[in-house]
């Protein structure tokens, strides 16, 4: 009797360890697809923003769904989107439907992000895009609501807001070179890299620099997006006598642009988009020639919010570069979190009106979806940034007290000495 | 019921002397029914989409050997024909509002036109020289895609199509049917009198011209046929993505249909087919292999590319010939093919060793 006592009381403790380890081991995790590809740039900055975020949240107990503390899982679909449009769409189907993932992250291609958007809205899953930015894949959502009403843009900004950056930058450029220099009317070089993406903003620049804002368009250069050597177009911006040189770059070209500018020191300000200049190894790649390049941004070490600098500093310490604007996933599994939590489930008709409601101090701005799902652009919200190498260090230079915003951290714009020197000279 | 019995014992009668006589013809009829009777074991989403695409692609692939391989026509820009289908079948479905059994034949004539357009100034070129003409062709196409973007959507494409059926299933069904029912048409065009021509071009042009042959009427039979079939797989692919975009016009479709047709075996109709088969599902097994070990780096791409290398490196003539030599042997006197395991000649008895 006294055995069976024994016997008794051993079997009640292991059921009780037994009773605290389960309820750990049968939660079951948020899984979150994180769509990208993973061989490019583009594809890292999509994954690394997840796992900072996935590993913070779950350091700090998961998700609070309906009184649970539940763990995200991150699924990593390398898309491969660049290569092949059907390997992306796979990619997806499999998150979906094997490994029944609760929500999507990420994307970039446009054309891949559309079909990968068919697919998210056919099983009703919730996608926060980071990556595309074009328009259609918002409209899309005002067109036909009951369908797209899964999809939202968090990351960058739609191309529309992108192109009114790049023109404000520009203007800033302008306004600073006149007030420097004395410079009554600024000449302006349009160079684009040829590609179907960049013909609207040659297009619009040939009308709009010279009927609103008072500039003159010198000329307008296309390079091959791979071109190797660009002294020929620098050689024929000097002679236009270009002030400022608007660049639309996505590709190497930025590099070999940026850097023989400088080797050239042809005496004109870049400033628009160079995507290359994002990057933290453009100081290097250029070999310090590309100082005083201006691109559009998302992410730079300024206070756009409290959690900016945080965060990038966080970002570079764990992968040794900086973010680009595909780690917005970042935010992108915050705002999930926060809409998770007040839904109190994961099913994404519950989750949806939270996430459609969300007014989020993220990484890069605050965050209001409008009526078609896309990330509000102005002050106030999200703004993207205008950032310049200055000396090695890549500064935020916009928005400098533009419309009343200004982030702690943001220094003026520079112009490079010799560019100073010779207009100087000439009068 | 009398005429059912007949019918029945000529089919066992077919069966048992035609078919299960030859291990490649055994091979083919268990794919053959295990491809039909695959949705009874599973109907999972993901399976179902990797193989309607196979089979969209098998199509395409089979559609250059006709060309490039029984012709000997060296087509690198072969993705012109599914592109300009895919476009053709996008606007016909989106602008006229036309379903995709109207719009895909017709994205299908878009090709044959595209195969004449094309073939035509390319007759008088051969070797390298003709590789890099068709290889230009979606190059410039591309650009006119991008110039156009109120007809094209530019880089966009046209989304929105609609969906080929309304099921998953029934999607699978048409595109594998449809792929067993070209591929066994295209087979019997090489078999037939007209594919005995164009492979005796591709052997010796002057040879057939010299025979009273009008051979430049044959190469643009050729471009057109090849044209519409892989026309007909550009208009399934528009309708099951629901996009026509410049992607459908990439150079690396171009050359990822050469690589398909070359590892399953050119000049043979099937072994493109069956390259496909083999190296499409074989991408998505790497993917679910992979993604098991999340640490290693990005080396689908890697292993795709050294397992194609390695195979033709054994295999130069492609791995579905280099399996069917191994496992059958022609019989010298009357050229039947007979089981490896045979002494003896399954028809005229002669001695097989």
């Amino acid at each position: 009797m006294q055995f069976l006592g024994r016997v008794g009381t051993v079997l009640l403790g292991l059921s009780l360890v037994l009773a605290m380890c389960l309820p750990v081991g049968a939660v079951e995790p948020i899984k979150i697809g994180v769509l990208g590809p993973m061989s490019f740039t583009q594809g890292e900055g999509h994954w690394n923003g997840a796992t900072m975020a996935a590993d913070e949240i779950n350091g700090a107990g998961g998700v609070k769904v309906a009184g649970v503390m539940r763990p995200i899982k991150l699924i990593k679909v390398d898309t491969n989107e660049f290569l092949s449009i059907p390997d992306a769409t796979n990619a997806v189907e499999m998150a979906v439907s094997r490994y029944k993932v609760d929500f999507l992250v990420g994307g970039f291609r446009t054309e891949a992000v559309q079909v990968m958007q068919d697919i998210a809205m056919d099983a009703k899953k919730i996608f926060i895009g980071c990556g595309a930015a074009h328009p259609e894949l918002c409209t899309r959502v005002t067109k036909d609501y009951d369908r797209y009403k899964y999809w939202f843009r968090l990351t960058p900004i739609n191309s529309k807001y992108l192109g009114k950056v790049d023109f404000i930058l520009l203007g800033t450029a302008a306004a600073i070179m006149k007030k420097t220099l004395g410079i009554k009317k600024i000449k302006v070089a349009v160079v684009a890299e040829k590609a179907a993406w960049a013909d609207p903003i040659v297009n619009i620049s040939q009308k709009l620099l010279p009927a609103k804002m008072g500039m003159e368009v010198v000329g307008v250069w296309r390079p091959s997006p791979v071109a190797k050597d660009c002294t020929a177009e620098l050689a024929a911006i000097q002679r236009a006598g270009a002030h400022i040189v608007f660049t639309t770059f996505s590709s190497s070209v930025g590099l070999t642009f940026a850097k023989q500018m400088g080797e050239l020191k042809v005496p004109a300000a870049a400033v628009g988009i160079n995507v290359e200049s994002q990057k933290s190894g453009f100081w290097e790649a250029t070999g310090g020639k590309g100082n005083y390049t201006e691109t559009i941004n998302t992410y730079a070490r300024v206070a756009i919010t409290p959690k900016t600098i945080p965060f990038y500093d966080k970002y570079v310490k764990l992968f040794n570069q900086a973010p680009n604007y595909t780690a917005g996933t970042y935010d992108a599994l915050y705002i999930l979190k926060e809409a998770v939590e007040k839904a109190g489930s994961v099913e994404s008709d519950k989750v949806l009106p939270f996430v459609e409601k969300t007014d989020n101090v993220g990484t890069a701005g605050r965050v209001v979806f409008d009526k078609s799902h896309d990330v509000t652009w102005g002050p106030g919200y999200v703004t993207a940034l205008g950032t310049q190498w200055q000396d090695g260090k890549i500064q935020c230079v916009w928005p400098y007290h533009w419309e009343k915003v200004f982030y702690e951290g943001t220094v003026p714009f520079k112009l490079a000495p010799w560019i100073v020197d010779y207009w100087k000279n000439k009068k | 019921m009398g005429l059912l019995g007949v019918y029945f014992r000529r089919t066992v009668g077919i069966l048992r002397t035609e078919v299960l006589v030859l291990p490649s013809r055994v091979a083919v009829l268990v794919f053959i029914v295990a491809l039909m009777a695959l949705p009874i074991f599973t109907q999972d989403y993901y399976f179902l989409r990797v193989l309607i695409l196979t089979s969209i692609f098998a199509i395409f692939a089979a559609s250059w050997d006709l060309l490039s391989g029984f012709t000997g026509q060296m087509n690198f820009g072969h993705a012109l024909f599914f592109g300009v289908a895919a476009y053709v079948t996008a606007l016909l479905n989106l602008k006229l509002g036309l379903p995709p059994y109207f719009s895909i034949p017709l994205g299908a004539v878009g090709g044959v036109l595209t195969g004449l357009v094309v073939g035509i100034p390319c007759l008088r070129l051969k070797g390298s020289y003709l590789a890099l003409t068709t290889l230009a062709f979606p190059i410039i196409l591309t650009g006119i895609v991008f110039a156009i973007p109120e007809v094209t959507g530019g880089e966009l494409g046209l989304a929105g199509l609609s969906r080929l059926t309304g099921s998953r299933v029934m999607d699978y069904y048409l595109t594998s049917g449809l792929m067993l029912i070209l591929g066994f048409t295209m087979w019997k065009i090489t078999d037939s009198k007209t594919g005995i021509i164009l492979h005796a071009i591709r052997e010796d042009e002057l040879a057939v011209r010299t025979a009273g042959v009008n051979t430049t009427r044959y190469k643009l039979l050729a471009f057109c046929m090849s044209g519409f079939f892989a026309g007909v797989a550009g208009g399934l692919y528009a309708h099951f993505m629901r996009l026509a975009g410049p992607s459908g016009l990439e150079v690396g479709l171009s050359f990822q249909v050469i690589i398909w047709a070359v590892f399953g075996g050119m000049v043979t109709i099937y072994g493109p087919i069956a390259g496909v088969f083999i190296l499409y599902p074989l991408m998505e097994i790497l993917r679910v292999v992979l993604d098991q070990f999340p640490s290693l780096p990005e080396i689908r791409m890697f292993i795709f590319a050294a397992l194609v290398l390695l195979t033709l490196l054994f295999m130069p003539e492609g791995l579905i010939p280099w399996v069917r030599d191994k496992i059958e042997t022609e019989c010298p006197r009357c050229k039947v093919r007979n089981v490896f395991s045979r002494h003896r000649c399954r028809i005229c008895d002669a001695a097989l060793d």
